[in-house]
């Protein structure tokens, strides 16, 4: 829609080089964001019985059998969040765009992701009182069977799993939705009538179209997941902590703050290290189709 | 309008069922907090006591309490009136103004989405030590400034780029500056969106923990309170808490989402 005045317009246009808009977030973000990250990482690479940089810290951290292991467990409760929320969040989404109509659709949507705004600890707290073992399922389950039902299942990274992949759930449907509902359904219809299957459609059409929208979903929810503590600290308690468990239990404990800076670091590593194969595997998929 | 109807009904009761269980699993445990928050039993276990509102009665009683909310209201007002105005000029810029470096600005105004709040949290800590400054209220605002500040720029730049230019350009050729055009075009044409960043700001910063449990000591804000009295005790309290709380964030999110939905003139 180029208009033969379009070079006077722009010309004219007062707003073109209003760079200064951007200035003040710019400045909060260097000051509060960027230079805070810088300090702790170079914190990471201090020791108190060393003059200059050294990674004792990290040597430390890897060395530490309960600290390995509470980095293993973050990375598996992410991990197996974000591959449950994806198993869970697709077939909402495609029931939601293409199995009901427009106006049903935005309500339901709306239904599956209002608690979305909620307080997490408050949410957390409260599958507390449902799933431990004085709580609403044990209740319920041994007035069924007439027996003393003990779950077991509070305080286990099973329940921090469960816990966080109700957001995951929410997270990903609603990036999910906001790509599928942008398919066009010809696409599908041509399927159809050229004799494929509907799996055959997902596959080869909704799967590699929708990718972009899993993917953000997938990789905010893993950033959510590796730093989360309230639910990990609320539903799987503290006997076999997660690294954002330990960070807080250090920072306002012990008072090592060059070690608070190391679990940062780490925690960072981690979500390179786990987010670079996802964006590969996205731009497979993308050029396969 | 997507293809709905061509799946045979078996297809569609089977989504329709996992589409239910979903919702049914994630409004349980608020319906049973809502349910416990009137049980007057001491301990929160099965079988239901009597109904009573002295759990609802203590909240108020309690200046705990109070005063975390009280501070929370404070903070999260503030971070939401500060982040917003910074993103209407920030996503303003970043729509129609034209400069080196734009997308790379643009990424670097949504870094900290990229990160998780626990490491904004603990480095805002130790960068602020360092720099002698003592935790307080104030480094918590500043704090969930920074970590809002993300989602509103978000919000505002697709309202902003959805206003055509033609408007603001009509008023410049009949002689209005351009702050004159802004506030008097660009900011009524997205009014909705701006009172839906304001609300989503302040919903974000009010529930939000982590930053302000690093860059405090001794104060208090709400989800500071309510987190102290999960681990560290048991107290009724915390469902009527818990209730107040869900209540008020759904509220502001429905209103926010309610907002963002509506078409501007």
């Amino acid at each position: 829609m180029v208009s033969p005045a379009e070079p006077e317009r722009r010309r004219r246009d007062p707003v073109r080089n209003l760079w200064h808009g951007v200035a003040l977030a710019i400045l909060l973000i260097a000051c509060f964001f960027v230079l805070p990250i810088a300090y702790t990482a170079g914190l990471s690479l201090t020791s108190p019985d060393v003059d200059g940089a050294t990674l004792a810290n990290y040597r430390t951290f890897f060395s530490t059998e309960h600290l390995r292991g509470a980095l293993g467990r973050t990375v598996l409760l992410a991990g197996s969040v974000v591959l449950l929320s994806s198993v869970i969040a697709y077939p909402l989404s495609y029931f939601l765009v293409f199995l009901v109509g427009p106006r049903l659709r935005i309500f339901l949507l709306f239904v599956l992701v209002a608690p979305f705004w909620t307080s997490f600890m408050i949410r957390a707290f409260a599958w507390q009182l449902v799933l431990s073992d004085s709580g609403v399922i044990a209740y319920i389950l041994s007035k069924l069977l007439g027996v003393p039902v003990a779950l077991g299942f509070l305080y286990s990274i099973g329940a921090s799993i469960f816990g966080l992949t109700l957001f995951g759930v929410m997270l990903i449907t609603l990036t999910l939705f906001s790509v599928m509902v942008t398919i066009d359904a010809r696409l599908l219809e041509a399927n159809a009538d050229l004799g494929g299957t509907r799996w055959h459609a997902f596959k080869e059409v909704v799967l590699p179209l929708s990718a972009p929208g899993w993917l953000i979903g997938g990789l905010l929810t893993f950033i959510v997941c590796v730093g989360d503590y309230a639910v990990p600290s609320l539903l799987g308690g503290g006997l076999k902590p997660v690294l954002a468990q330990i960070m807080l239990s250090t920072l306002k404990g012990t008072y090592d703050l060059a070690m608070a800076a190391t679990f940062a670091v780490i925690l960072v590593l981690v979500i390179v290290v786990c987010a670079l194969p996802l964006l590969l595997l996205v731009r497979q998929v993308r050029l396969q189709s | 309008m997507n293809g709905a109807g061509r799946e045979p009904a078996w297809v569609r009761g089977i989504f329709a069922t996992v589409f239910a269980v979903s919702a049914l699993v994630i409004y349980l445990p608020i319906a049973v907090m809502f349910v416990f928050s009137f049980n007057s039993g001491r301990y929160q276990v099965m079988p239901f006591r009597d109904f009573t509102l002295q759990w609802y009665e203590r909240l108020l009683a309690d200046p705990q309490y109070t005063t975390g909310l009280a501070n929370s209201v404070l903070i999260a007002g503030a971070v939401s009136v500060t982040a917003t105005a910074i993103a209407f000029t920030c996503a303003y810029s970043l729509v129609n103004a034209r400069f080196p470096g734009k997308t790379v600005a643009t990424l670097f105004v949504l870094a900290p989405l990229a990160v998780p709040l626990v490491l904004i949290g603990i480095s805002l800590r130790l960068y602020f030590v360092s720099l002698g400054l003592d935790p307080s209220l104030w480094l918590v605002y500043v704090g969930q400034t920074l970590f809002v500040l993300p989602l509103a720029i978000l919000n505002l730049r697709n309202r902003i780029a959805q206003i055509p230019r033609s408007h603001e350009e009509a008023a410049w050729a009949l002689g209005a500056s351009r702050p004159r055009a802004i506030v008097e075009i660009v900011l009524p044409s997205c009014r909705f969106a701006l009172v839906a960043t304001l609300i989503i700001t302040f919903t974000f910063a009010f529930d939000e923990f982590v930053i302000a449990y690093f860059l405090t000591n001794f104060e208090i804000t709400l989800p500071i309170k309510i987190w102290t009295t999960l681990v560290t005790g048991f107290d009724p309290t915390i469902n009527a808490a818990g209730v107040c709380v869900f209540l008020f964030s759904m509220g502001m999110g429905i209103a926010a989402q309610v907002l963002f939905t509506r078409r501007e003139a």
